[in-house]
C-alpha cells in the first residue's frame, strides 16, 4: 500500500491565500543576512504562517504581523502544510 | 551632555519615537513606516531635567546588522545609560521577547512598554501583565503611546527599572562557551555599566559594535577572544543557534502570558489594508491615491493658493508697494535694481520662495506626513517592487523617491532607509536625475499645462523613460546584489491631524530655513553676473550648445546657469522666457532642466552622504546627460510633431 506523506514540503511560495503552514526550513538560496532577518520576524522552524495573498507578492500573517515577501525569498522557505 | 541617560530600544515601528515625545515634549520625525528614525535622538526628559533621553533607531534583530542597529548599540555602548525601555508591541509579543531575552544579559535596568495596547486588545490579544512582570524580574507597563496612556505609569515604574534575569539558559555546551568567554572579557575588556555576559553573547553573535570595542578595549589580548570565539565556532555556537534559542525562549513565554480571544473578528483598518494591496483593487485604489494627491497638491495648492499668493497678493499689492518703495527712497540704480529688478532680492528671491515655492511644499508635506501615517507607504513599496526590481532597487525606494517629488535634499537623507550602500547610491543618483522637486514641478506644470496636455504627456513619457533607462543602466553597471524585499506591513491607522501638522511645520522649517536663503543668494548670484557682464559672456558661450543643439532662444542659457543655484529656479527662468517660447522649445527646455543638474543644498547633501567624489561623479554624467536628452528630443520633435 502506498504510504501516504503528509509532511510533504512545499515552498511557501505555493500556498494557496487562507491556507495554513508550520515553517519546516529556510534554504541556503537566501542570504543569511534576509535569514536572519525573516527568523526575527518569528518566520523560523516550527513557526506557525497563514499565507493572506500570493499576489503582487507573497503576504504572510505571524503572529499579528503581516509580512510582505518577494517570491524570490518565499520559494526558498519550505512549509509542511498544517 | 547630562550625566545619566535613559535609551528608548524596540523593534521597528512600534512607537519609540511617540513616546520620546511623551517624555521630553521634544519632537522628532514620526510616522507609521519602518525605519523613519534614521539617527540617534536626545533630549532632556520631562520628569528629570538632569536626565538625557535618547530615542534610537528600531532594531529587527540584535546583534546588529544594519546601519540603524548599529547605531543603536553604539548607544548602548558608549551612553551613560541609567536604565533602559525597551518598547515593544503589545499584539507581537515573541518578537518584542525574542530583544529582550538578548538585552535583559546586559545587565542595564530596564522597563518593558508594551505599547499599542489599543490594537492588541482590538484584535483579542490579551497579556497578563503580571504574570510577565514577575517571569521578567523587571516592571513592565501597558501604554498607548499616541494617546498618552500609561505614560503616567511608564515615569513612575522608571524609578523601579531593574535589571531583568535572563530569560533563557542556552543549551549546556553553548553555556560553557559563553561562561568562558564572559570570563575572557571580564578579565580583558571589562565594560563600566554592561555585563560580561551579555558582551559575550554580543561577541558570540558576530555583532561589529561589540567585536570593535572588545577588540579595542582588550589590545594585546583581543586574540585570545578571538581564539575563544573561533573555538566557540568550531564547537557549532553560531550566531544564528543563538538567535535560535533566543526566538524559542521567547515563543514559549509570548505563549504563557499571551491570551487570545478567537472570536476578534477583523477590524475595518485589516480589511482596509488587504484591498489596498489586493491584485486587483490595489490599482483603482492607487489612481484615486494618485489623483487626490493632485487636486489638493497640483490643483489647490500650485494652482489656486499660488494664484492667490502670486497674482493678488504678491502680483497686486506687495509687489507694488515694494517696487514704488524702493524706487521713492533709492535713488541709486544698481541699488534699486538689486532689490526690485528683473533678478531683485525682493521680486525674483521672495516672490519665487514665499508666493510660487511655499504653497506647493506646504500641501505636498501635509499630503505625504498623511499618507505616511495612514500606513499607505509600506503598501506602496510592495505594489511597485516590480518597477523597482528592474532599477536594481526593491521597493523599499518606493519612500524616498516620493518624498524627493516634495524635496530631493530631504528625500537623499532619507535613503538610509535602505538596507545596502548599493541601494542608497543608485537611489540618491535617480533622484538627483530624474525626479523633479515640489518647487520645480510646480513650475514645468504650470508652464506645460498652459501650453497643452499633450506638451505635459511628452515630459512625462520623457522623464520615465529617462528614469527607467537610467535606473536599469545603474542596475547593469553598479556592481552588487540586489536584496530582494522583506517588508513587515505596519496596521492601516487613521492620521491624525495633530502629528500630521507638527511633522509639516517640522518640513516646511528645515525647508525655509534652506530654501530662502538660497533663494536670495541665486537672485543675488544673477544679479552679479548679470552686471559684471558674465551672464552676457556665458550666454554667448553656450549659445551653438542652447540654440544650435537644443533650439532655443540664446537667453535660456540664463536659466541653466540659475538651474546651479535651484533646480526650480532654471524652471523658473525658463517660464519667464515662456511667452518666447514655442510647444517644442516649451518641452525641450523643461526635460533639460528637470533633468540638469540637482540644486546646491542637494548637491551638499549627496556629498555629505556619498562623498565628494562620487558627487562629482555624479555631476560629469548628469550635465551632459541632459543636454544629450534634451537635444535628442528636440530633433525627434521636430520630426514628428512639428
Amino acid at each position: 500500500m502506498k504510504k501516504t506523506d503528509h509532511h510533504a514540503r512545499v515552498p511557501l511560495a505555493v500556498l494557496l491565500p487562507g491556507s495554513a503552514a508550520t515553517v519546516d526550513t529556510l534554504d541556503d538560496a537566501i542570504d543569511a543576512a534576509q535569514c536572519e532577518q525573516l527568523i526575527a520576524y518569528g518566520l523560523a522552524p516550527a513557526r506557525p504562517v497563514r499565507v493572506m495573498q500570493q499576489r503582487p507578492m507573497t503576504i504572510v500573517m505571524i503572529d499579528e504581523v503581516e509580512l510582505a515577501l518577494e517570491s524570490s525569498v518565499a520559494r526558498h522557505i519550505w512549509v509542511s502544510r498544517a | 551632555m547630562s550625566t545619566a541617560s535613559i535609551a528608548l530600544v524596540g523593534n521597528p515601528n512600534v512607537g519609540k519615537s511617540v513616546l520620546f515625545h511623551r517624555l521630553t515634549g521634544a519632537y522628532v520625525n514620526v510616522s507609521n513606516y519602518p525605519g523613519t528614525t534614521v539617527e540617534v535622538a536626545r533630549a532632556s526628559a520631562c520628569f528629570d531635567s538632569g536626565i538625557d533621553l535618547i530615542d534610537t533607531p528600531g532594531v529587527l534583530t540584535l546583534p546588529a546588522r544594519s546601519d540603524d542597529e548599529r547605531a543603536t548599540m553604539r548607544a548602548l555602548f558608549d551612553e551613560p545609560l541609567r536604565a533602559l525601555v525597551q518598547v515593544g508591541d503589545a499584539k507581537n509579543l515573541r518578537r518584542t521577547l525574542t530583544l529582550t531575552a538578548l538585552i535583559a544579559e546586559l545587565g542595564v535596568p530596564m522597563v518593558l512598554a508594551l505599547n499599542m495596547a489599543d490594537e492588541a486588545k482590538a484584535r483579542g490579544v490579551e497579556i497578563d501583565i503580571a504574570e510577565l512582570t514577575a517571569t521578567l524580574a523587571c516592571p513592565v507597563a501597558s501604554t498607548v503611546a499616541t494617546g498618552g496612556e500609561g505614560v503616567a505609569a511608564l515615569t513612575r515604574e522608571l524609578a523601579q527599572a531593574r535589571a531583568p534575569g535572563a530569560l533563557l539558559h542556552y543549551d549546556p555546551a553553548t553555556e560553557t562557551m559563553i561562561g568562558r568567554l564572559a570570563a575572557l572579557i571580564g578579565a580583558y575588556a571589562p565594560h563600566p555599566r554592561l555585563a560580561a555576559r551579555g558582551l559575550a553573547i554580543l561577541y558570540l553573535g558576530e555583532d561589529s559594535v561589540a567585536e570593535a570595542w572588545l577588540h579595542g578595549t582588550a589590545g594585546v589580548h583581543a586574540d585570545t577572544l578571538k581564539a575563544a570565539r573561533a573555538e566557540a565556532r568550531a564547537a557549532g555556537v553560531t550566531p544564528a543557534a543563538l538567535a535560535h534559542e533566543r526566538g524559542e525562549a521567547a515563543s514559549l513565554i509570548a505563549a504563557r502570558v499571551t491570551r487570545r480571544r478567537a472570536d476578534a473578528a477583523p477590524q475595518l483598518a485589516q480589511k482596509i489594508g488587504r484591498w489596498v494591496i489586493h491584485p486587483v483593487w490595489a490599482w483603482p485604489i492607487l489612481l484615486g491615491v494618485l489623483a487626490a494627491v493632485y487636486e489638493f497638491v497640483g490643483v489647490f495648492g500650485a494652482g489656486t493658493l499660488v494664484g492667490l499668493l502670486e497674482e493678488n497678493l504678491f502680483g497686486g499689492y506687495l509687489n507694488p508697494a515694494v517696487t514704488g518703495f524702493v524706487q521713492q527712497h533709492i535713488h541709486i540704480g544698481w541699488m534699486a535694481d538689486l532689490l526690485v529688478g528683473q533678478y531683485g532680492l525682493w521680486t525674483m528671491g521672495m516672490t519665487y520662495a514665499l508666493a510660487l515655492i511655499l504653497p506647493i511644499v506646504t500641501t505636498f508635506f501635509i499630503v505625504f506626513g498623511a499618507l505616511e501615517d495612514s500606513g499607505y507607504f509600506a503598501r506602496l513599496s510592495v505594489l511597485s517592487n516590480r518597477i523597482f526590481k528592474l532599477f536594481g532597487l526593491n521597493g523599499r525606494a518606493v519612500l524616498p523617491m516620493v518624498l524627493g517629488l516634495g524635496c530631493v535634499t530631504m528625500a537623499t537623507l532619507t535613503t538610509r532607509i535602505l538596507s545596502s550602500p548599493r541601494e542608497r547610491l543608485i537611489t540618491i543618483f535617480l533622484m538627483a536625475l530624474a525626479i523633479p522637486c515640489s518647487a520645480q514641478l510646480g513650475v514645468v506644470l504650470g508652464l506645460l499645462g498652459a501650453i497643452s496636455f499633450s506638451a505635459t504627456l511628452i515630459w512625462l513619457v520623457a522623464m520615465v523613460a529617462v528614469l527607467i533607462l537610467a535606473g536599469w543602466l545603474a542596475a547593469k553597471l553598479i556592481p552588487g546584489r540586489r536584496i530582494p524585499l522583506v517588508t513587515e506591513m505596519p496596521p492601516m491607522r487613521l492620521p491624525l491631524a495633530g502629528n500630521v501638522a507638527k511633522k509639516t511645520v517640522g518640513r516646511l522649517k528645515w525647508y525655509l530655513i534652506e530654501v530662502i536663503p538660497l533663494f536670495l543668494f541665486g537672485a543675488f548670484l544673477m544679479f552679479l553676473l548679470d552686471k559684471a557682464g558674465i551672464l552676457p559672456a556665458i550666454i554667448h558661450a553656450s549659445e551653438p550648445l542652447v540654440t544650435g543643439w537644443l533650439g532655443l532662444p540664446k537667453e535660456a542659457a540664463a536659466a541653466f546657469v540659475m538651474g546651479f543655484l535651484r533646480r526650480d529656479f532654471g524652471a523658473t527662468g525658463l517660464f519667464a522666457l515662456s511667452s518666447q517660447l514655442s510647444p517644442i522649445q516649451a518641452v525641450v527646455g523643461m526635460v533639460t532642466i528637470t533633468i540638469f543638474v540637482p540644486c546646491i543644498a542637494s548637491l551638499m547633501m549627496i556629498i555629505k552622504e556619498q562623498g565628494l567624489k562620487i558627487a562629482s561623479a555624479m555631476l560629469a554624467l548628469i550635465i551632459p546627460f541632459a543636454f544629450l536628452v534634451g537635444g535628442l528630443l528636440n530633433h525627434l520633435l521636430h520630426l514628428v510633431w512639428a
